[in-house]
């Protein structure tokens, strides 16, 4: 093909007249889509303590601790579990979430962790 | 009275504050016209619509710490940014906008204060090659020398373009070109070459792409600038938008017919001139690549000066049929 | 004329990851180049030692944000095969549409790299503004803009719906459009041109001599593709593929390359999209890896990636080796600098497509003097660091 001057002159004229591709983040935010992988939140309800999650983890960011033990009339124990939750080593990869047998972990939309101090990211659910 | 004016004259317009404050504006222009051609949206948020953004910038660079590289040549390296825009400010003063009469020439009207501009305008060159020489640094140093190498190359069609209408026009006065243009508006589309090669060569001069060779940030990191920092720094920013002011004021008064009616019209027709010629170089600058320093000079030695020359034998033909 | 040592790097604005260049400089001709590399070594393979295979997943993914399919894909296969995994079929093909839009995704941001390191930028805003329609298919798809996450030991883990692929037929269809627009600047800006034609010359012989891969070598006319000599991923089946290649050998020939992989990216994800069997998408696959080992190759954007991995019955790889394809070219990319100008530096660096992440694995201490090689631990090398500083002056 041969050489024209000034080749990308008419296309960038145009864009004069056009709305500019940018989203003024943090003022407007964009939708996300539903299976985004976000923050991991965990219901203690569901959990039977089985550490799967805490072994999968490849950050090392998840710790599975008894809370209580209650024995009802029926003799049948049941356990109460909670979990720490690192989220400043957290890797969105989700394989907590896959890999939970009773899907006691989801991972919400949240993406923006920005903290000042490290403790504070640090989440414990009880 | 006298010395009011000429005070006003110095030091508002369109001495240091008109200029501070106008090329600012046009620094913002720019960035938002560049912004637009690339489908973005430029500075938003200083001012309306980031219209203070250029002296944000400058506030804070005055505000940075100022580094002086340990082998520097010390005065050489302080000197420089203050000597440069010293020169293009002194040049700004040149502009026939008011205060001038056609018919007696006076201090920022004389005859050949063409060629007085023109010398005030390539100061800044030598200041950056100073610049880059005195900080010793390897980007620095190859950064002035490519300053020179395009000096080299875009003087020579500079000054043959610029001298065109002073040809037509028959004489060496700034005002003098702009009235015999306002006077014969279709004399200016004689000289339309010569304006397309002093664009080309204006664009070479402010170090803007496609030829902003010598401070290329993917190849020598800032080029001469490299080892500027804090308020020196802040001046050199502030000298290269002075330059466009100034270069396209240049410009307007010898290719698009001045800046006539005084003070308030004159003061109008300033804006949009420079407008017209700042949205030119924007576009210029939006839709080319950054070329090799080889490629500037044997471009402009095969193109720009034959044309440069080209148009002054058809301004010679022409004056010899003229009455 | 006197020649000196212009440093490029490891801190410089043409490179996007730290590499030390030391280039012989006279004037304004490179006249020899130098490399170390090094910088961005983090020890993933000692880190691999030590996790299970599902842990080792994600950390090979994030050893480069680009390439992280190409890897994650290329440790998953190589497992499988050691396992004796069949993957479902559409499970293969869900693999192979993340492995193509990744290299879209890749290409795009190429275009656009190459276009800033020769100070066009608006040609980089276009190519970016573009690439954001393919991230934001990804992120439909995988939940992540990067280090999508999709491979898995036995498939892939999140299938395809209907309203995804509608998504993802419109958005391939938006880029089919706008790609030959690039192409076409790239043939036809006369100052984009004078940069980038002639420039880095790789003659096919000197390719085939200092192994070259990927682009770099398919646009100096070498026929080398993996998808083509070891297929993988439903190439081996019925997914089509063609392979392109360019006899230019300079960097105009790797922008030609690159665009003609983009159109054919494009007509491969249409055809799986259109085209996607019914079924599973992953087999299960056990925790614990019977003995062996398996090279796994896979076609990374940058050329050919190589994982090495070596299993011994439980549930941690032995041994984990990564050869990635920016490393075999760099030997190809000193040749074509010496000879060229310094300006060149930026784009023949950049067309090779470098990507320090991926390049920098197990470094091995040598003494040259007494020609002995060993291996440092973290402690000890804190120790070197702080004592060779204190001998040059500098108090830790």
């Amino acid at each position: 093909m041969s050489l024209k001057l000034g080749a990308m002159l008419p296309e960038v004229v145009r864009h004069l007249f056009r709305r500019p591709a940018t989203v003024q983040y943090p003022f407007e935010k964009l939708e996300l889509p539903k299976r985004f992988r976000g923050t991991p939140v965990m219901d203690p309800d569901l959990c039977i303590g089985c550490q799967m999650c805490a072994r999968d983890c490849p950050s090392e960011a998840i710790e599975i601790h008894k809370e209580s033990e209650t024995t009802d009339e029926t003799g049948k124990v049941k356990k109460r579990f909670s979990m720490t939750f690192y989220l400043d080593r957290c890797s969105h990869c989700a394989q907590c979430e896959e890999v939970c047998p009773r899907k006691a972990i989801h991972l919400d939309s949240t993406f923006e962790h920005g903290a000042f101090d490290r403790g504070s990211l640090k989440i414990i659910y009880k | 009275m006298d010395i009011l004016k000429v005070l006003l004259y110095l030091l508002v317009y369109p001495g240091l504050l008109f200029l501070f404050l106008y090329s600012t504006f046009v620094e913002w222009v720019d960035r938002k016209l560049y912004a637009k051609f690339q489908n973005r949206m430029g500075p938003m948020y200083t001012g309306s619509h980031g219209v203070l953004q250029p002296i944000a910038d400058f506030i804070k660079l005055m505000a940075k710490e100022d580094i002086v590289p340990e082998k520097a040549d010390k005065p050489l390296f302080n000197a420089v940014p203050v000597l440069a825009l010293a020169s293009v400010l002194t040049a700004g003063l040149l502009l026939p906008v008011w205060h001038f009469s056609v018919s007696t020439p006076s201090a920022t009207s004389f005859q050949g204060d063409i060629i007085v501009m023109a010398y005030l305008l390539s100061l800044p060159t030598l200041a950056y090659f100073l610049a880059g020489w005195a900080s010793t640094s390897m980007y620095s140093v190859m950064g002035g020398v490519r300053v020179l190498t395009l000096l080299f190359a875009y003087e020579v069609p500079m000054f043959l373009a610029i001298l065109s209408p002073a040809v037509l026009a028959g004489s060496w006065r700034l005002a003098e070109i702009a009235a015999y243009f306002q006077a014969h508006p279709a004399m200016l589309l004689v000289d339309v070459l010569a304006f397309a090669v002093a664009l080309v060569a204006l664009q070479a001069k402010l170090e803007r792409v496609p030829f902003d060779i010598p401070h290329a940030e993917t190849e020598i990191v800032g080029g001469a600038f490299t080892e500027y920092t804090g308020r020196k720094l802040a001046m050199f920013r502030l000298l290269v938008d002075i330059q466009m002011v100034v270069g396209a004021g240049f410009l307007a008064a010898l290719f698009l017919g001045g800046f006539p009616g005084g003070l308030i019209p004159g003061f109008v027709w300033f804006i949009i001139k420079t407008m017209i010629i700042v949205f030119i170089l924007s576009a210029m600058r939006a839709v080319t690549a950054r070329i090799r320093i080889d490629q500037m000079v044997a471009f402009s030695w095969s193109w720009l000066a034959p044309l440069a020359l080209i148009q002054l034998v058809i301004i010679f033909a022409i004056r010899g049929y003229m009455p | 004329m006197s020649t000196f040592v212009l440093p490029v790097g490891p801190q410089h604005p043409a490179l996007k990851e730290p590499t030390s260049f030391r280039f012989l400089v006279d004037g304004e001709y490179v006249v020899d180049a130098d490399l170390r590399l090094g910088y961005n070594h983090r020890g993933i393979e000692k880190g691999c030692e030590d996790r299970t295979y599902v842990q080792c997943m994600y950390i090979l993914e994030r050893i480069c944000g680009i390439c992280s399919n190409a890897h994650m894909t290329a440790f998953c296969q190589g497992v499988e095969r050691i396992l004796g995994l069949e993957v479902p079929k559409r499970g293969l093909y869900i693999r192979c549409l993340m492995g193509e839009l990744e290299r879209v995704h890749s290409h795009l941001l190429w275009l656009g790299v190459a276009g800033h390191e020769v100070g066009f930028d608006t040609f980089f805003m276009y190519t970016w503004r573009d690439r954001e329609i393919v991230q934001d298919l990804l992120e439909l798809i995988s939940g992540n803009r990067v280090n999508y996450g999709m491979q898995t030991i036995g498939g892939v883990r999140r299938d395809l719906d209907e309203l995804q692929i509608k998504k993802c037929l419109e958005g391939i269809a938006a880029l089919k459009s706008r790609t030959p627009y690039y192409l076409n600047i790239g043939a036809t800006e006369p100052t984009l041109v004078a940069r980038i034609a002639g420039i880095g010359k790789l003659p096919k012989e000197k390719a085939l001599e200092l192994n070259a891969v990927g682009p770099t070598a398919r646009a100096s006319g070498v026929e080398i593709d993996v998808r083509k000599d070891a297929p993988y991923a439903g190439f081996e089946s019925d997914i089509p593929f063609h392979i392109k290649t360019d006899t230019g050998g300079d960097v105009l020939a790797r922008v030609v390359v690159r665009a003609h992989e983009l159109m054919e990216s494009y007509d491969i994800c249409e055809f799986i999209l259109k085209n996607l069997p019914s079924g599973e998408v992953r087999a299960k696959a056990p925790r614990k890896v019977p003995e062996g080992e398996v090279v796994s190759r896979v076609e990374a954007q940058r050329g050919e990636d190589i994982h090495y991995i070596r299993s011994n019955g439980s549930d941690k790889p032995e041994r984990v080796k990564v050869r990635a394809p920016t490393l075999a070219n760099w030997p190809a990319t000193l040749y074509m600098l010496r000879g060229g100008y310094v300006a060149d530096i930026p784009i023949v660096m950049a067309a090779i497509d470098p990507c320090l992440s991926c390049t920098d694995r197990m470094a091995v201490v040598t003494d040259v003097r007494k020609g002995s090689e060993k291996v440092m631990d973290w402690e000890e090398l804190r120790r070197y660091g702080i004592e060779f500083y204190r001998r040059k002056g500098i108090k830790l």
